[in-house]
This record gives structure tokens, sequence and C-alpha cells, in this order.
């Protein structure tokens, strides 16, 4: 047989593989996306109203981009997505390296502590900070007055949303960067202080510029998941008047009538914003390689700070106080406190004001236990089609030759621009007609979410595997070994931290989603999302404080069991590596 | 101005709104009706077992609705869909769109949006459709299942000179700017419905005297309750059924059906045509709107009703003086586009 001849079955089948992706992608990410632009550019429900094509005209886009009301929010959504993106770079980046690199004590507790707002919705998180950095009410200034401070904290502005949005989505860079830091060789880091480099110079020249595609792809997540962020701006900008686009697009869809239209319009906005961070992603990352695990067997270094390691748990333990434990406490207050008016300190610890009476509220409603039921049911089909689905792509984007690669990165990346609220609406427009009752099974909402978080999922993997050096594969080959034995006994082991991480946050993500289950969720498919909102919208905080509370302890169960299997098999568990 | 005699019997027009909704004030008081359905729908309804209900309302009041309903027919399971407003619809005019309609009752707070997908619901009266005001009917297919009315609230540890009428919410003099709250007025047709009663029957320049407070506004009248509560804004106009259970339940809160008027928001509730359980769907809706079920929403939930009488009368309210106010329909519906940009403008929201 001629060379020629040898390598044509496995062109056809990398195209047939290629074509297989390209299909599954049409169905969860181009046909959804088409009836969102359909909506958008023909002011029309797709369902209701039919195709038109004649209809097709841009003038609700022209509309949207020449109103000033639009460029507010617009304005607003940069400023505190790039300064919420900033601060998280810089909490996560640090407390990688605390975790990963030093001698820091009790640094397994500050890492899966430190992933506790993962945890938290958004919304519970605005809804938390208000409680507790209101200008009027807020839990701190009620101390600080008691103290007899004059200054007072004020979240309900950028700087407080700013602030929120860094806390909490600093998690997003920890995940990235502590991953790409615990499968850094260090020989490299070893070699530059040989060369008598200071350790600050060694992080800045070497272990910072070779963890680059993590730090970048956990920064352009980040950024993009703040773009679509809701719950916080809602309640922390909401008093002071601050729009971003998201509660902009939330009041379209809220307003009567609702203007989904317009609302697909603004999102359009968004897609373009993320489609160039994307792309700048790509130039950056391009023609430059940071494959950092190689054949040669390594563990990670541990810096000895000696006495400065008690300022670095310092800071961790400031940070966990600040982030975890005071919002934790908040929600607290709010979820046993039968009312939130607190006058002063001492009302506060009026032991008289607390009771059961919002959980017994929450368990007495038998919808409360069939969301459980259903998130979790949810979570993990989400999780398990998701991470296979992005193990898939990730694989045949980044260490393939297979046609058309590029196109699936592209295409995958798609939804993470579409605000969830909007892409709700155009999953149910593409899929409602779907058969063998689809519509309203739980199936529709676990593809929902697989879509809507496959950038987050794919960009999560590919970190990992662009850290796995080819030449691995590449001996594997050599002793006979097929791709799919070799993506077993190789890829797979070396990449599992990355892809039990990118799992959990997909199962994390699907708990926490709430845009694109509005309108697919069914009476029997509820989640505890939709529930949530429906408590919040009732105008019960502290019932919303109960369930959300009932949601930190689910979750925090449900990752450490991960974290328990995984510990043993690939020394990575999701609360160090995450 | 037009104030609307409804009924000899029962509704009197109020002298002095100046209105061009209609103005009704309940009868004279009369013996509760018992609700006893046919044996026949029982057992038709008993068969079928279960609907689905989709309701524009609060689900957690909703699913007490549910439990009461279940302690007199426990053989028909309730399964709930609850979305906000123009969420809902969407849901329904897709599903329907897609023959894929799974409800089989759909309850709504804006009758202009339920009128436009009227032909989506079968033909149905409660048994005692005789009772209900004929000018808060939309359409002969949907029904006022709850009807929700304004009143002002406002935070008793915090508030030492309260409001008592609507127009003292225009005393920029009396309270600091962010004292009092608003709920924005595109947020739907239970807001847009006050506005409309502030213009029409306050004044035209109610709007700008109100503004000049500068009002905190809120996207939704659910999370400013809850600011009200706490403290965060100090008085409030707000939908009596959510403070209501607050007040109920000991929250810092006092509140007043200012004299001027009460605006309502009778909801539109039907039975869709495709409904798989349309009896089991009749009872639930029949029993609501008896005067057993309007009775549990008004005690428990705080709301009035759109029954010619009231069978029951809430904390602080006098069928005898007080002043109901609902837009008329086609005004609700034409005004809309026209005056909530005016409001925009007025209140500095960004639409």
């Amino acid at each position: 047989m001629s060379q020629g001849a040898r390598f044509r079955p496995a062109k056809l089948i990398a195209g047939l593989w290629s074509a297989a992706l390209l299909i599954i992608l049409t169905f969860l990410v181009l046909y959804p996306t088409a009836m969102l632009l359909v909506g958008a550019l023909t002011n029309m429900n797709p369902v209701v109203d039919g195709y038109h094509p004649e209809a097709i005209s841009i003038s609700s886009f022209i509309d949207v981009l020449s109103n000033e009301n639009v460029h507010f929010a617009l304005g607003n959504t940069l400023v505190a997505c790039a300064g919420g993106t900033a601060v998280a770079v810089i909490i996560g980046l640090f407390f990688a390296w605390i975790v990963v690199r030093t001698n820091t004590p009790w640094k397994g507790l500050i890492a899966t502590a430190g992933m506790l707002p993962l945890f938290v919705p958004p919304l519970v998180a605005g809804v938390g900070w208000a409680l507790l950095g209101s200008p009027k009410t807020g839990l701190i200034n009620t101390f600080l007055a008691r103290a007899g401070i004059e200054w007072r904290i004020d979240l309900y502005s950028m700087s407080g949303i700013i602030f929120v949005f860094g806390m909490y989505y600093a998690p997003y860079v920890y995940m990235f960067t502590a991953s790409a830091l615990r499968n850094m060789d260090p020989s490299l880091e070893e070699a530059a202080e040989i060369s008598g480099a200071t350790p600050f110079r060694t992080i800045f020249t070497i272990t910072f510029p070779l963890i680059a595609p993590a730090i970048i792809s956990g920064m352009l997540l980040s950024f993009v998941v703040m773009l679509g962020i809701y719950g916080i701006p809602a309640v922390l900008g909401a008093p002071a008047n601050i729009p971003v686009l998201t509660t902009y697009i939330f009041q379209l869809t809220a307003w009567t009538p609702p203007e989904y239209s317009k609302a697909a319009a603004v999102a359009l906005i968004l897609m373009v914003a993320t489609g160039a961070l994307v792309a700048l992603q790509q130039k950056v990352l391009s023609g430059r390689s940071y494959t950092t695990v190689a054949g040669k067997a390594f563990r990670p270094r541990s810096l000895n700070l000696g006495p400065w390691r008690f300022l670095t748990l310092a800071l961790a333990i400031i940070y966990l106080l600040v982030v975890v434990v005071l919002p934790t406490l908040a929600l607290i207050v709010a979820a046993f406190r039968r009312f939130l008016f607190i006058r002063d300190v001492a009302s506060l610890f009026d032991m008289k004001q607390y009771g059961l009476l919002h959980f017994q509220r929450l368990f007495e409603n038998p919808a409360t236990m069939t969301s459980i039921y259903n998130t979790m049911k949810v979570g993990i089909i989400t999780a398990v089609i998701g991470g296979i689905l992005a193990f898939a792509i990730g694989y045949t984007v980044t260490r393939t030759q297979a046609p058309a690669r590029r196109w699936i990165d592209i295409i995958a990346t798609i939804p993470v621009a579409i605000p969830g609220l909007v892409i709700g609406v155009a999953y149910l427009w593409a899929w409602i007609g779907m058969p063998f009752g689809f519509y309203g099974s739980i199936w529709i909402l676990a593809l929902a979410f697989v879509a809507r978080f496959m950038p987050d999922t794919v960009k999560a993997l590919s970190a990992s595997l662009m850290q796995i050096h080819k030449e691995l594969e590449e001996a594997a080959w050599i002793c006979g070994r097929g791709t799919l034995a070799t993506i077993r006994t190789i890829v797979l082991p070396l990449a599992r931290p990355g892809v039990v991480a990118a799992m959990t946050l997909l199962f994390i993500l699907a708990i926490r989603e709430l845009g694109s289950s509005l309108f697919l969720y069914s009476s029997s498919t509820v989640v505890m999302a939709v529930k949530l909102l429906d408590y919040y919208e009732g105008g019960n905080v502290g019932l919303t404080a109960a369930f959300s509370l009932v949601q930190m302890v689910i979750l925090g169960v449900l990752i450490g069991i991960t974290n328990l299997l995984t510990r043993g098999a690939a020394n990575s568990s999701v609360g160090r590596a995450g | 101005m037009s104030d609307t005699r409804i009924s000899r019997r029962t509704l009197l027009g109020a002298a002095g709104l100046g209105a061009l909704g209609t103005t009704l004030s309940y009868g004279p008081a009369r013996a509760q009706k018992a609700y006893n359905p046919p044996a026949s729908l029982i057992d038709a309804a008993r068969r079928e077992g279960r609907i689905t209900y989709y309701t524009a309302a609060f689900a957690e009041v909703e699913q007490e609705t549910i439990n009461l309903f279940n302690k007199r027919f426990p053989f028909v399971r309730v399964e709930m869909v609850r979305a906000p407003g123009g969420q809902l619809i969407t849901r329904v005019k897709t599903e329907a769109a897609a023959n894929k309609l799974t409800a089989d009752v759909i309850d709504h707070s804006d009758r202009g949006l339920m009128k436009g997908i009227e032909d989506l619901f079968a033909d149905y009266a409660p048994p005692n459709a005789d009772d209900y005001i004929p000018d808060v009917l939309i359409s002969p297919k949907l029904w006022p299942r709850i009807t929700p009315g304004w009143c002002v609230a406002y935070n008793s540890e915090l508030v030492k000179n309260p409001p008592k009428t609507w127009m003292d919410l225009t005393n920029a003099a009396a309270y600091k700017p962010g004292t009092i709250a608003q709920v924005i007025a595109p947020s739907g047709g239970t807001t847009w419905t006050r506005i409309m009663f502030e213009r029409q029957v306050l004044g035209e320049n109610y709007w700008a005297a109100q503004a000049a407070t500068k009002p905190a506004l809120y996207p939704s009248g659910a999370p400013l309750s809850d600011a009200l509560v706490r403290g965060e804004v100090e008085i409030a106009p707000l939908v009596y059924n959510v403070i209501y259970t607050k007040q109920r339940d000991g929250a810092p809160v006092q509140t007043f059906f200012p004299p001027e008027g009460i605006p309502i928001v009778p909801y539109a509730t039907g039975i869709p045509k495709t409904a798989k359980s349309p009896n089991a769907a009749k009872l639930f809706l029949d029993w609501s709107m008896s005067d057993e079920g309007q009775i549990h929403s008004i005690k428990d939930h705080g709301n009035l009703t759109s029954l010619k009488t009231t069978p029951f009368n809430p904390p602080g309210f006098d069928p005898k003086t007080a002043k109901l106010w609902v837009p008329k329909f086609d005004e609700f519906e034409k005004l809309r586009d026209v005056w909530i940009p005016e409001w925009n403008k007025i209140y500095g929201y960004r639409q």
C-alpha cells in the first residue's frame, strides 16, 4: 500500500468527524442563532409569524445603535466589565500562585473556600452585597455607625459593581491559572533562579508569561461572563441609575409588551464585542508555543516563603472573609431573620427576630424539592454530554489537522456572546417543533445548557490540552497505538484535571443558569434557578436567601464528592485546581 | 370626564374624580354563596386528574391557592408554570403556534396582552358570571380571577409624618429625595394602570410634581416592597397584595387606600381551546371565581375583587367610601405607547 493510499482513509475519517461536529454545532448553535438574527432583523416571532424574508431589515438594529440609552448602557458595561476583570485577574492569579506554588499554610482550605463565590447565583450575590453595602441600610454601615465612624460604604455605584464583579469572577481566573501552574514544568523557573533571578523576577518573567494562555483565557472568560451577568448590576446598579446592557435587555423582555427583537438587536452588540475579544485572544496566542507539559516527570514546585507565608495566609484570610464569610453571613441573616429591617447593631442580634420561617415555607412548597431533583438531573446530563462534546471539540481544534477545525472553534464560541435571556427565547423558537416530546423534557434544558456553556467548557479544556506536548502522542503512535487509544491512555489522563474542572464548571453553571431555562422549563421540569427567581420576584429576600443557602450547600457537597473521587486518580480536585 | 354608572344595583359613580376611566364602588353586602359544583363536573375532573396552570402572579402566593383548592378537591393535581408577564405571553404564543400549548388554564395581569390572544381560548363563564362587574370584563372568555388594587405603603419605623393621600406623594418639602419610590411605568399592565390613574384622575401635572420629589425607581413591585421593609426607601405606592402578607406577618410597614381612588387591576384568566383537562380546568377556575375563592384571594393575599359586592373586606378597606378605578380598555391600549415615553422623560428613566 502506498503512502498516499494509507492516509486516504484517515483523511476521510477526519472529514467525517469534522462534519459530525459541524452538524451537532449547527443544531446546538447556528440554528438557534439564526432564529435570533431573524427575530432581530424582522421584528417578528419566527414561530408565531412565520418566515418572511421580505421583512428582513436592519432598521431595529439601526434604532438600537442610534439610541443614546444604549450608548450609556454600553459605556457602563465596558467600564464595569473591564474594571471587574482587572480586579478578578489580580485576585485570581495571586491566589492561584499562593495555592499551587507556595508553602502557605492551610492552602487546601483556602483553595476550596476560594471557589465558593462561583456557587452563588449572581442575583443572590447582588442581594448579599446590597445587604452589606447599601449606603442607607448596609450592615457594614450599621457597624461603622456603631463604631462612631462617619465614612460610609456605598456599593450602589460603579465602583461597587466593579468590586463585586471582580471578587465573584476571580475564581474563573483562578481555575485556569491554578490548573496551568500545576501542570507547568518547574525546570524553567529553577533555571531562572540558578541564573540568579529573584523569586519576584522569576514570577513575572518566567511563570506568568508561561501560563499566559491560561491567564488570557481566564481573563476573557471572566470578561464575557460579566458581560452577560444580570443579577449584580440589577441589584447594585438600579438604585444608582447605572444601567448596563444586560439590565437593559432584561427590561426589554420585561416591559409590556416585550421587545424581544430589540433585545436581540442589543444582543448583537454584545456578540460583536465578544467576537472581537475572541479574535484578539487568538491573535495574541497565535504563533506562540505555551507547551510546558512534556514527557519528563516532575512535581509542582513549592516556593518556601519563610515567615512571609503568614502574610500570604493573612491576605487569603482577609479575602475569604470579604468574599465568602461576609456575604454568606448576610445571606444567613436574611434566611433566618423574619424581616430585614435592622435599625442598629443591637437589633441585628435580637434573637427574637430569627427563626426557621423561610425554610418552613420553602419546603412546604412541593415545587422546591421537584426543582432540586430536576436541577441535579439536568446538571449531571449537561456536565457529561457537555464535557464529552467540549473535549471532542477542544481536541479537534488544538491537536488535529482535521478540516474546518477553525470553523468548529468559531461556531463553538458564538454562544458566549449571547445573553442568556435572549438565547433562551432563541432556543424556544428553534427547538419547539422537535419531535418525540423534546420540548418540555429535561433534555431540552440540558442541551440548551450544553450549547450555552460550550465556549466556557471548550476554552477550559483547550487551555489544558495546549499544555500537553505533541511528542507524547507521537510516542504512542510510534508504539502502534491508534488515535482513540492514544487519547484514552495519554491525552485524557494528562488533561484530566482540566476535564474534571471543565465538567464541574459546566455542572455549576448549569445549576445556576436562569436565562435559557425561563422559556424551556415545563411544570414538571422546573429547575432551581427558576424557583429562585420566582421567590425573588415575589419580593421575599428571606425565602430567596434560604433557597440560596440550600443551593450552596448542595453544590458544596457535590463539589466535595467530586473532589474526593478525583483526588487519588489525578492529584487534582475542583477545590484545588478549579 | 366620564364616570360611568355601572349598574343600578351595585355600582355608584363617584362624583368628582374627573377620570377618563371608570369609577366603581361595591354594592351592599350580600350573603356568601356556597360553591357546590355538579357531580358530573367533579367526576370528569377526577378522571382528568391534573391541570397545567400558567400564571404571571407570584408563585409563592399561587401555591397557597393551589394548596387550598386541593384541600377541597385533592384529586386534581395542579402543576404550575410561573413566568413574568411578557415572557409568559411569548411562551404561550410560541407554544400555540407550534401546536404545543400545554396549559389548561392561563392567568395574566395584562388584559391587553390577553385580549390579543383571545382566539386561543374556549368559551367559558363561571357559574356566578352575573355577579361580576361587567365593566372589568374584556372578553366573554376571559375572567378576573384575581383583582389586585393599589395602595400607599410606608415604613412605620422610619416615617414620622406619613402621607395620607396620593397628592401627599408630591410634597417635595416634606420628603427628602429618595425617600419615596416608584415602580417604572413600562414595567407592565399593573403599573400602567396606576400611571393612567395618576394622570387621568390626579391631574395632568401629577407626574411632574411627583417626579420633583426625586423618587427612587424600581423595575417591579416585589423588590420595591422588600426595599421598603428594609428601609432602603420609606414610602411607595404598591399593589396591595405585594405588601399585605408582609404587613400581616409583622413587618414594620403600614398601608392605606388613598381617598382619591384605588386603581384596580383585574386579571384575565381563561381556558385554552387545546386544554387537555378542560373539566379539571373549569373546576379550578369556577372555584377561583366563586365567593369561596375570592374570599381566599382577599383574605389571604390582600387582593380586592371584581365581584359587584365584596364578600370580605381587607384591613383598611371600607367598601362604602372606597373608590375603585379601572381604566377604559381602549385607552389602556391606545395611550400606552404615547404616555409611557412622556412618563420616562419626566422621571428621567432611560428606556
